[in-house]
């Protein structure tokens, strides 16, 4: 009577312990070893050799404009990251400073577009953004400008703006938790101490939500630079960047090992992003106990 | 001694309940003054309002004759010991310590010399390098007050300091606030609701209940001369013997009418009121000196460490007797016949 529960128990232990364990190296790190493996073999035309080559690897170090396309989308997702901090950072000051249900009410209004379809903000965007968009027909309709403003349409900037506004509930977020546990006496102290609103900012509040503001800047980076439908659809010609090489790869090119050889550079990237996040988060976190 | 700080008529509601009223208090300059009262009322709320943290609805808090009841914080010349200790996390100890000097601008060699200077006073001088996380309960707690006095304030204002350490230490902070208020001689008010901490460290103690003040004096006052029943049964176990209030302070109970001491607030001749004797002033026996003598029957015995309380029955009325502890027990036991005796100065009056 008294064992089968403990039998039972045990199973269940084991199948708890079996699913946090498998499902992420089964649906995790299973497909990462196959593209690690994949991008080991080589194409010849449309017909793939299953030998093992550096091939690939050599090809994106001495082709001309791989190297250059990974640079610039670095760039491009660091100053995404840096946009969604810059405009992300106030938001989430001024929510935190907010009291009680009103808080709440807007922090839930703000993640809203976290759960809406992807395919449908990026169109809401572009709708915005677009030659005949919102944004350039309002200008003209102001009479600010004559003609229709080109310079964030269908090119890199615009992937930067679409990236940033999609990706600004990401970096809200954390350094909203970051600021709310923030303790309300510290900046009690700091006036008592003599210290102006500014300078309790600055001295006080700002070095403490660093750590949030470090794994904003992680996830939008992490999160951007995986992204390769937001330059598809609003970068044009021009918007090129790393995932959409890695996308034509698998897609228009055929060419799947040289494809995977990418991705797993793409993986590294994210991989040294997330180390250089947990370096320097953990760093300033491990201050506070 | 001069007043520094005077709170006059000073009221305050939070919403529909009414947690100060017309409070007034004169500090004075240079002494050691404790808040004391039980929780919810209203003792760190005063605090605050000297501080800056709330705003009084009503009143004045005047500082050299000038109202400063609604100036910003940072405008105040008080520094705050805060019961949570409030340290900066990630600053260090000379950080946390210098930070009064460096938001006014202080030059870096000047606030390096005085940090060193109150580290020495508090003697942490060791730990200037450690952040607040590396230190213990105790040392949190000096690096607090090295902060707050470092500005030399006019007044520190400490809100249970010593609620969070363990007895011993505790008794060792005490102390250790009473020296550093003797060396740097800056008016301290404090908080508590430790009637033991406020007789061992204050000049004058303030006793507050549902947010009035109901006694202000010297420890010694307050314990031996309370003006009302809240606050002689607030400093220990107090006998009160309930009656009627007579002449001359003299009130009619069970056990007789007592004589009692008179100091002008007992409550009127036929009033309900209460005899106050401290159990430590009543003598086993007729004594020469004793001027009130009742008899009794003994109902139990108690050793407490120093003391021994004895209970004794008095028609009807249980009287706590306290004795000096001895190795060979006291001549008493349970159902003893004995007479109980004490001085009229011993016997206090309240209304109840
Ligand atoms: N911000 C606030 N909002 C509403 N009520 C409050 C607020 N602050 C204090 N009070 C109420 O005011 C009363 C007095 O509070 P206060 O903190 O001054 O008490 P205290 O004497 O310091 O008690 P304790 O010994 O528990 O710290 C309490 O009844 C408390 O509930
Ligand atoms: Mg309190």
């Amino acid at each position: 009577m008294t064992a089968k529960p403990i039998e039972a128990d045990r199973i269940w232990r084991g199948i708890a312990l079996l699913a946090a364990y498998g499902l992420p190296i089964f649906f995790i790190l299973l497909p990462l070893c196959g593209f690690l493996v994949y991008s080991l073999f080589w194409v010849e035309g449309t017909e793939l050799h299953y030998e093992l080559t550096l091939v690939n690897y050599r090809r994106f170090f001495t082709d001309e404009i791989y190297v250059p396309v990974l640079r610039q989308t670095v760039v491009l997702c660091l100053e995404v990251a840096g946009l969604c901090i810059a405009f992300g950072y106030p938001v989430a000051y001024f929510l935190s400073g907010l009291k009680g249900r009103k808080k709440y009410t807007l922090l839930m209004l703000l993640l809203v577009p976290l759960l809406m379809s992807y395919i449908i903000k990026m169109y809401a965007i572009r709708s915005i953004l677009g030659g005949n968009g919102f944004l350039n027909r309002s200008l003209i309709a102001l009479g600010i400008i004559d003609q229709p403003l080109t310079f964030f349409v269908f090119n890199l900037n615009a992937v930067l703006l679409t990236l940033s506004v999609l990706l600004l509930p990401f970096a809200i977020l954390p350094i909203f938790l970051s600021l709310e546990r923030i303790p309300k006496n510290l900046l009690e102290a700091s006036a008592d101490l003599g210290g102006s609103n500014a300078q309790s900012f600055f001295r006080v509040i700002l070095p403490l939500s660093l750590p949030g503001v470090i794994s904003a800047a992680t996830f939008v980076f992490v999160l951007a630079i995986g992204d390769f439908l937001t330059p598809q659809m609003v970068g044009g010609q021009s918007g090129f960047t790393f995932g959409r090489i890695i996308y034509s790869q698998f897609g228009t090119a055929f060419n799947w090992p040289f494809g995977s050889a990418l991705s797993v550079i793409l993986a590294a990237v994210v991989i040294v992003a997330i180390l250089v996040g947990a370096r320097f988060g953990g760093e300033k976190a491990g201050v506070h106990r | 001694m001069a007043v520094l700080l005077e709170l006059k008529g000073v009221g305050k509601a939070f919403g529909a309940t009414r947690v100060l009223e017309h409070i007034d208090l004169a500090v004075e300059d240079g002494e050691f003054i404790t808040i004391l009262g039980p929780s919810g009322s209203g003792k760190t709320t005063i605090l605050r309002m000297i501080g800056g943290f709330t705003q009084p609805d009503q009143g004045q808090i005047l500082l050299d004759g000038r109202d400063i009841a609604h100036d910003p914080i940072n405008r105040r010349p008080f520094n705050t010991v805060f019961q949570d200790y409030a340290l900066f996390p990630h600053m260090t100890v000379a950080g946390n310590v210098g930070y009064g000097l460096k938001v006014r601008g202080t030059a870096n060699a000047v606030i390096k010399q005085r940090v060193g200077e109150v580290l020495d006073l508090v003697q942490l001088g060791s730990l200037a390098a450690r952040y607040p996380a590396q230190l213990s309960g105790g040392q949190r707690q000096r690096v607090a007050l090295a902060r707050a006095i470092i500005c030399q304030p006019r007044l520190i204002l400490l809100d249970e300091p010593l609620a969070a350490l363990d007895v011993e230490l505790r008794k060792q902070m005490q102390e250790f606030l009473k020296d550093i208020h003797r060396e740097i001689k800056t008016t301290f008010l404090f908080v508590t609701h430790d009637q033991e901490e406020a007789i061992a460290m204050a000049d004058r103690i303030c006793v507050m209940n549902y947010g009035k003040i109901l006694q202000l004096g010297s420890p010694t006052e307050v314990y031996y001369r309370p003006h009302s029943e809240f606050v002689a049964r607030f400093f220990g176990d107090n006998n009160l013997i309930e009656g009627v209030a007579g002449d001359r302070g003299s009130v009619a109970t069970p056990i007789g009418t007592l004589p009692c001491a008179a100091d002008g607030t007992e409550p009127a001749a036929g009033a309900k009121a209460f005899a106050v004797i401290r159990p430590e002033a009543i003598r086993i026996g007729n004594e020469p000196g004793a001027n009130t003598v009742v008899a009794g029957q003994v109902s139990s015995v108690n050793f407490g460490g120093a003391a021994t309380v004895a209970v004794v029955d008095v028609a009807g009325v249980p009287l706590r007797v306290k004795l000096p502890s001895r190795a060979e027990g006291l001549p008493l036991k349970v159902g003893d016949r004995v007479q109980l005796a004490w001085r009229t100065e011993d016997c206090r009056l309240v209304a109840a």
